[in-house]
């Protein structure tokens, strides 16, 4: 358990980064709605997510409205397929053993 | 590979997430239905415009003749600019995001966003047009009835649709018009019961190019509900919370956030 990124261990960004993998990109209120967290604890993980560089932050503007995309940098990716990748690892350890 | 939605994982994987956090945002077709709405409204108003324009010119009336004129020049000049005005974009898309409201925004289409349409592709559109105008002419010049004009135009666009569906990845509710429109055509070629008659002639194609796309529009809408609450509740189950006591022991190490494994 010890070689697991912890950044991604957290239940609640796995679901984000896993959630962002699926897609181009995604809004706050999306994954708000999906997540089920608070909007203190999202941002709270968003930043984290930033600034380990597993997501970038988009900002666009619709007309006069301000919009905040996220998505998964290749750095984001890479590290998720091998945080599955080790997590499956220690899974099949730990059936070997039983 | 963890992105792969291809994979096959057990039930409850959290992997599967990927799955469906691509098919809703493939089966989100507000958009689309917003667009529906603009469009069938420009071409009722052009359609409103012609039919005044042939009886005004029947009855001899100059001036309803010159205003319908006009009037039918300026809906399908609203019906051009719509399709390419950057306000446009803006505005369906600000009606759309209004509409999903809470749902918020998510978008897939499985492409390099900065890579445009293959040129090949992109040639196919310029003779959708190309081959409607001569469809137009073949008929207008009596070469073709105007009854093969819906297979007429069934033969491009239902494989150029699918083309351009399967490019752009979208969800399988995507696939339905192109292909209810070739099973239209195959049904008026065989002669089945699902022609207008000859005073309402130009339904024979208007009619199945607006029913069939709000057909695939709804089913998008109504699969995307589905997806929707699949992947909450998929995303909420598959990857629990840790237990409070784990989770508040977290939070004093982690600045706030939920505990860290």
């Amino acid at each position: 358990m010890d070689d697991l990124d912890r950044t991604i261990h957290e239940p609640a960004r796995l679901r984000i980064l896993t959630l962002l993998s699926g897609v181009d990109e995604a809004d706050f209120s999306f994954l708000l709605n999906t997540v089920g967290l608070t909007k203190g604890n999202l941002s709270s993980h968003m930043d984290k997510l930033e600034k380990a560089g597993y997501v970038t932050i988009v900002k666009t503007f619709n007309g006069r409205i301000p919009h905040t995309d996220f998505r998964l940098t290749p750095e984001g990716r890479s590290a998720l397929e091998k945080y599955w990748e080790e997590l499956d690892a220690i899974r099949a350890m730990h059936d070997a053993r039983e | 590979m963890t992105t792969s939605a291809k994979n096959q994982y057990q039930a409850g994987d959290p992997r599967q997430i990927v799955r469906w956090a691509r098919r809703y945002a493939q089966s989100r077709t507000i958009s689309f239905l917003v667009q529906w709405v603009f469009i069938v409204v420009m071409v009722m108003g052009i359609g409103l415009a012609a039919s005044l324009t042939q009886a005004a010119h029947q009855e001899g009336k100059t001036a309803t003749f010159a205003l319908s004129v006009i009037f039918m020049f300026l809906a399908a000049l609203a019906l051009v600019w719509f399709s390419v005005s950057r306000w446009s974009g803006e505005l369906v898309f600000s009606i759309t995001n209004w509409l999903y409201g809470r749902e918020g925004y998510v978008s897939y289409s499985g492409n390099d966003p900065d890579k445009s349409l293959p040129l090949w592709l992109t040639g196919l559109g310029g003779g959708l047009l190309a081959y409607h105008l001569l469809g137009a002419l073949l008929i207008s010049f009596n070469y073709m009835h105007i009854k093969y004009m819906q297979p007429w135009s069934a033969a491009y666009m239902t494989p150029y649709l699918i083309l351009m569906v399967v490019y752009q990845r979208l969800g399988f509710w995507a696939w339905l018009w192109p292909v209810l429109y070739g099973l239209h055509a195959v049904a008026l070629m065989l002669g089945l019961p699902v022609r207008f008659g000859r005073e309402l002639e130009l339904f024979n194609i208007i009619a199945p190019i607006f029913a069939y796309g709000l057909i695939a529009i709804l089913v998008g809408h109504a699969y995307s509900r589905y997806a929707l609450r699949k992947l909450k509740s998929l995303t909420q189950s598959s990857i629990p919370e840790y237990d409070d006591e784990a989770s508040d022991a977290g939070e004093e190490k982690d600045g706030g956030s939920p505990a860290n494994g």
